[in-house]
């Protein structure tokens, strides 16, 4: 009894994974679309802050340095977006139409979170061509690779999770575009995405320590550039707990939306 | 009187695909969009919930299908407890909200897809049941086209398709016409008649159009500002408003003080107004009356020159009850006056 509901449980989760993934292959121009802006990171960005010494460790350019950084950033739109997306479905009346199946609705909330990994996924593809194709020097190691994409999987289903607890509290589409911008920008510079912690101000420090975009840039710079994998248990582990609480918070807020 | 209560014996023996009883729903912000309703649907019935905006139409239908919590009363959905066995309620329903709900980014095949798996059909018979239902709505040639190029009526098709791929005992459709055009009205009509005769799906559907409820509907409840001021078939209920009214305009030779002078005898109806010239008659079954008529005045030496019948029509109905309801207390004397008139009748 217990086991079916697991396999239940599991199979809603994939259900709203597999849409996902059938959604971008009828229509993949907004992943296009979404890898303009990391192009111009790094490019334009990291060539000219690349003259600035000291900004990335020795041995690494700046481009390197931040790629990792510019590649979280772009997970991090897909995820936040995911919120505004939830209201739009709510507004339409598929949301309601997805809860009123036997489904649990932390099912849904789970597998809407996995939507948004899904789309991490190709996201990650995308910049990782993307640097291929700009010659800047990665560790391309298929397995490094892997570990990147299950990460970024994880970081979207975190934001997203955390945007759809937003969307249960703001309720419009407006306020959500409004916050939507109001947090990815400050979520991407107080962390270690295009400068080192150290260089920030100490109170700086301690925000970038507590946010979790810190540990996913931590991660992938490990696995795609340094290939030091000490810190990545940590990592993993502080990603694993957010994307816990923020997942059940959502499942638990959700029904504040259809209200 | 003995046939009726017959009947109404019968009716207690049938079993229940929605039973509501003291049902009340007030919002966070202190609104009361449900104000104690009760009503009961029959196996197999079409149940029509009628009322104009805000009357607290969706509000019923979002506890019925779980959506939200009612704040007191209770509601019972194929025999499971709204409360107590959410998840059972869900597998047994389908809904079609009132906003439009098919993904339109995706294939109309892979809509019910979607459903189908979130509904746990078998993997083995979930192909078979999505083309099946596609085909049931006519969208098997389409079946691969996004759903963001559909016509309204066509989407609403889409959606019914989904709510076929689960078989449901209870079909619950929130104004399921609601910015169609005439025809794509009318076929949403026919489909939802189809499916409840093939599939004996009982249905409810909220509707502020009357002329679809009294072609679609075996049972109707009125509703206005969060409370039911009356149930009852079509038929009855336009009955209630007053039956049917005879006009006769009596041929130019008639002398005009015999004319007002005239009285009709109780069965054939009786005569509302009189000008000496034109009769309006109130009766109840006005094709019956009108020879009767003729043949009455033809023995008082009158002839008619111009007769017409004019039946009343669900929106009368619902024009008297939606709008006595806005007076609860003397709503409710009325409601009991009809049904005693109801009765009656019958008998
Ligand atoms: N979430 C809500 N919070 C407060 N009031 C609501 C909410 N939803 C609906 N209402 C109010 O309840 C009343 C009934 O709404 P609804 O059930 O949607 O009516 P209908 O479907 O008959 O048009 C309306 O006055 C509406 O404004
Ligand atoms: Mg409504």
């Amino acid at each position: 009894m217990v086991q079916n509901q697991v396999v239940r449980f599991a199979s809603s989760v994939l259900t709203l994974g597999e849409m996902e993934a059938r959604k971008i292959r009828h229509d993949s121009t907004e992943l296009w679309m979404r890898a303009i802006q990391p192009a111009l990171w790094l490019t334009v960005f990291g060539t000219i802050l690349g003259a600035i010494r000291g900004l990335a460790p020795s041995g690494y350019t700046y481009t390197q340095y931040i790629a990792p950084g510019v590649l979280a950033q772009s997970v991090l739109f897909v995820a936040i977006f995911y919120g505004i997306l939830i209201v739009w479905e709510r507004d339409f009346g598929l949301l309601t139409k997805l809860l009123s199946t036997p489904s649990p609705r932390s099912s849904i909330i789970v597998g809407k979170a996995l939507a948004a990994g899904v789309r991490g996924i190709f996201q990650g593809i995308v910049i990782v061509a993307l640097a291929l194709i700009l010659g800047i020097n990665l560790r391309f190691d298929i397995l490094d690779v892997l570990g990147v994409l299950v990460v970024a999987v994880l970081f979207a289903m975190c934001f997203a999770s955390l945007s759809m607890i937003l969307a249960s509290l703001l309720k419009t589409r407006d306020r959500m575009m409004g916050i939507g911008q109001a947090i990815t920008m400050p979520l991407f510079f107080a962390s270690n995405a295009i400068y080192p912690i150290s260089l920030m101000p100490k109170a700086l420090q301690y925000i970038a320590l507590g946010n979790p975009m810190t540990y996913v840039v931590d991660a992938m710079r490990a696995m795609l550039l340094t290939g030091n994998y000490s810190g990545l248990p940590t990592d993993i582990f502080a990603l694993l707990i957010s994307t816990t609480i923020m997942i059940v918070i959502a499942s638990l807020t959700l029904k504040r939306l259809i209200e | 009187m003995l046939v009726r209560e017959a009947e109404m014996e019968k009716a207690r023996n049938v079993p229940k695909a929605i039973s509501v009883k003291n049902l009340t729903k007030i919002y966070g912000n202190g609104f009361k969009a449900v104000d104690d309703i009760s009503f009961e649907v029959n196996e197999g019935e079409i149940f029509g919930l009628l009322g104009p905006n805000g009357a607290g139409k969706t509000t019923t239908i979002k506890i019925l299908t779980t959506m939200i919590k009612q704040t007191s009363g209770s509601a019972e959905v194929a025999g499971r407890n709204v409360n107590a066995n959410p998840k059972e309620v869900r597998q047994v329903v389908s809904y079609v909200p009132q906003a439009i709900s098919v993904d339109g980014d995706l294939s109309a095949y892979e809509n019910l897809l979607v459903f189908g798996k979130l509904f746990y059909v078998n993997r083995s018979d979930l192909n078979s049941r999505i083309e099946s239902a596609l085909e049931y709505m006519g969208l098997s040639e389409r079946k691969d086209d996004l759903a963001k190029h559909f016509s309204g009526g066509m989407m609403r098709r889409l959606e019914i398709a989904q709510a076929l791929v689960n078989r449901p005992k209870v079909m619950i459709l929130d104004e399921p016409s609601l910015g169609l055009d005439p025809s794509s009205k009318k076929q949403i009509v026919d489909y939802i008649k189809k499916v409840n005769k093939e599939f004996q799906t009982t249905v409810l559907i909220t509707t502020h159009d009357m002329m679809e409820a009294d072609e679609l509907c075996d049972k109707i409840a009125i509703m206005n500002a969060g409370r039911i001021s009356i149930i009852g078939a079509p038929q009855e209920l336009k009955k209630s408003v007053g039956g049917d009214v005879i006009t006769i305009t009596l041929s130019k030779g008639s002398s005009v003080t015999q004319v007002l002078g005239i009285s009709i005898p109780l069965i054939l109806g009786n005569i509302a107004s009189n000008d000496g010239s034109t009769l309006k008659i109130v009766c109840e079954n006005g094709e019956h009356a009108i020879p009767r008529l003729l043949e009455y005045f033809e023995k008082n030496s009158l002839s008619a020159d111009a007769i017409s019948l004019s039946k009343p029509t669900l929106d009368d109905a619902f024009m008297k009850y939606a709008k006595a309801s806005l007076d609860s207390s003397r709503d409710y004397g009325d409601t009991r006056a009809t049904r005693r008139s109801f009765a009656r009748r019958s008998g």
